[in-house]
């Protein structure tokens, strides 16, 4: 086991306190018997995390100062703001619908999570190591967008470990926004819970600059009888982001459609690794992810689509385009379907190209100056996984985030 | 306004415009006609500043100034406008943010004023009109997902916004049905005035049944070989271009 990773397994509370004492028991005996990943492990290989060895990442939790205000947003939400990993609920103010509870035990569920392997250390890690967990209860469709906020301090070197499950009662209806920046040299390793009840419907949108903090969030999300899940990420590089997001679907109706979009440049990685798996028939995907890879940065896409035995009549397709703009960029693409039911589509397209002459030459011959082509060429290639959005303010956010970066890094 | 001389160029080493020369007055239009591969297309693109098109002997002058040594958008900005014959598909960039920001890229390359949303979207929308073209076309992506007469529509709606002073039609007729060719004619005629001058690259006749050319030139390996009045454009129709075969002989 790495020494730094090793240290964050070793200053976890002891196993005896408190009500999740048992899991975190477990947890710690998976770590140390499995260890971290490394690049043998499949899932992993393309995660540099030997970049966390150069740092000194603090065992103790983050310190406690004068936490900032979270960042505006251009339209009215309900916020929960983290800042260094660490949530103040009493700075919330919740709409009606909407309720926040700490986690219990019963919310933690291990029971997906791979024992055997290195392959889920961080979700292990997590469940040994969350000091705070935290369960949203949405019961009634919100008039609001519920907000999520993270901040981290310019000086972040600390390890945190937030964890979230958000549950969508029946028939009711939700954005869930998470918007995720800072710099410093930390590690956030978070995991959230997503769970959409009958005829649920989900609208999740996860903005990120993640900055020189290494992020290693897992998502999973399970999706119920005609409920619905609609997921787009826009992530803006940082130094070592990876993004694990697994869908279930349930029951018959399931609905899922995830979109995302890395803009890397730099020395950035972002590691996308997704799967949605078919559980039962009578179930429907989509998924489009983006890479635009510049300078020196690294970009992966890992997508998986699985229909199990006798998930007949499901229907899913796979896209993912991608980007190769600088000569020392690597993009790594590995589309996997899995099929093994019958009377189901399933298809998927994956393509790695460069910006087209022809397109910048019209931009050009339009007036646009070499570098204002090139930005709008690339703001067209990542912006039109927002199609996914209805418009609205919350697309023109995205939409906003994704010109500005572009602009900015051109 | 514009005056080619000599004008040799390569593609990819191989010469296409061998020795052109063409002169054309403010105000006027000038039809290029000639057969398949004569240097038609190469001379629209040489004239925009596509890159590998590499001028290796005479010059060009646009309102006295060299054209040569200017980049495609410098080009744009001193009123050089290119219709494509196959205009490009950008996808996710809606047109109406394309065309705002290229038309405030030229007015500031001018030392202009960029122009306001709501100026801008008035001109649009007028010229939308124009070319009987729907509205919401300004929410779609460049070209993306249009039929071939709503991509050659469309580059003339954006000439009409940009308002150049020299623009190079190439082979805008290609693709239209009857009724379009009247509709892009119109919207041609509606920019033409005494400061305003056209090239108009094409095959057939038909179009300057529309957009009457005060000139005709024929096109043929890489030199203008023959020029007259509109009257150049009927015989073509009718004799095609085997007579200047002969006449060049």
């Amino acid at each position: 086991m790495s020494s730094v990773l090793e240290t964050l397994v070793d200053g976890a509370p002891a196993v005896d306190d408190g009500e999740f004492g048992p899991a975190r028991a477990r947890a710690l005996e998976i770590l140390r018997a499995r260890g971290f990943p490394t690049r043998k492990t499949e899932a992993w290989k393309y995660t540099p995390l030997a970049r966390l060895e150069q740092r000194e990442l603090a065992v103790a939790g983050p310190a406690t100062g004068e936490v900032p205000d979270a960042p505006s947003l251009p339209f009215e939400a309900a916020v929960l703001h983290w800042h260094n990993g660490v949530l103040d609920p009493s700075r919330s103010d919740l709409p009606r619908g909407i309720t926040l509870t700490g986690l219990v035990p019963g919310d933690v569920d291990a029971s997906r999570l791979d024992a055997d392997s290195p392959a889920d250390a961080f979700s292990w890690l997590n469940l040994a190591r969350f000091e705070q967990g935290w369960r949203v209860f949405i019961d009634e469709t919100p008039d609001l967008p519920l907000v999520l906020v993270s901040t981290w301090d310019d000086d972040f070197s600390a390890a945190a470990f937030p964890r979230v499950v958000v549950e969508l009662a029946p028939d009711t209806e939700a954005v869930l926004v998470e918007w995720q920046q800072g710099s410093g040299e930390g590690l956030i390793a978070s995991e959230l819970g997503i769970e959409l009840a009958r005829a649920a419907s989900l609208t999740h949108a996860v903005r990120r600059e993640a900055g020189g903090t290494a992020l290693i969030q897992r998502t999973h999300v399970e999706v119920r009888n005609g409920a619905s899940y609609r997921g787009i990420v826009v992530d803006g590089g940082g130094s070592l982001t990876r993004q694990d997001l697994g869908v279930d679907l349930l029951e018959a109706g399931a609905r899922a459609g995830i979109h995302g979009v890395g803009m890397l440049s730099g020395q950035s990685l972002v590691d996308y690794h997704t799967a949605i798996r078919h559980r039962v028939g009578g179930t429907n995907s989509e998924e489009d992810f983006r890479l635009l890879a510049d300078d020196r940065s690294v970009g992966v896409f890992n997508g998986r689509i699985l229909i199990v035995p006798g998930a007949d009549d499901s229907h899913s397709t796979m896209n993912t385009g991608n980007l190769l703009l600088g000569e020392n960029a690597r993009i790594n693409i590995k589309p996997e379907l899995e099929i093994h039911a019958e009377e189901v589509t399933a298809s998927h397209g994956a393509t790695i190209g460069q910006l087209e002459d022809d397109a910048r030459f019209y931009l050009r011959s339009r007036g646009l100056d070499e570098q204002e082509a090139t930005a709008l060429l690339k703001y067209g290639f990542a912006a039109a996984v927002l199609d996914a959005l209805p418009a609205g303010d919350l697309r023109d956010w995205l939409d906003g985030a994704v010109h500005e970066h572009l602009r900015d890094q051109s | 306004m514009l005056k080619i001389e000599n004008l040799h160029v390569e593609v990819d080493g191989k010469e296409i415009l061998k020795g052109l020369d063409l002169e054309v007055g403010a105000g006027e239009v000038h039809a290029i006609m000639g057969p398949n591969g004569s240097g038609k297309s190469t001379l629209g693109y040489t004239l925009a500043g596509r890159e590998g098109y590499e001028v290796t002997e005479g010059s060009i002058r646009f309102e006295g100034a060299d054209l040569v040594d200017l980049e495609a958008e410098e080009r744009a900005a001193a009123g050089l406008f290119l219709a494509f014959q196959y205009p490009v598909e950008i996808p996710g960039v809606n047109n109406a943010y394309f065309l705002r920001a290229a038309l405030n890229a030229q007015r500031k390359a001018r030392g202009e004023e960029e122009v306001d949303s709501m100026t801008f979207l008035k001109s649009v929308r007028e010229q939308l009109e124009v070319l009987k073209m729907d509205q919401s076309l300004l929410k779609r992506a460049v070209n993306e997902g249009f039929s071939g007469g709503e991509k050659k529509r469309n580059e003339i709606v954006q000439m009409a916004v940009l308002q150049p002073k020299l623009a190079v039609l190439d082979e805008t007729d290609s693709g239209l049905d009857i009724d379009a060719l009247k509709l892009v004619a119109d919207g041609v005629n509606r920019l033409r005035d005494d400061k305003r001058s056209f090239i108009v690259i094409t095959h057939y006749q038909r179009l300057l049944e529309h957009l009457v050319p005060d000139r005709v030139h024929v096109l043929s390996r890489g030199r203008i070989v023959e020029s007259g009045d509109r009257s150049l454009a009927e015989r073509l129709e009718r004799e095609g271009y085997a007579f200047l075969e002969e006449e060049n002989a």
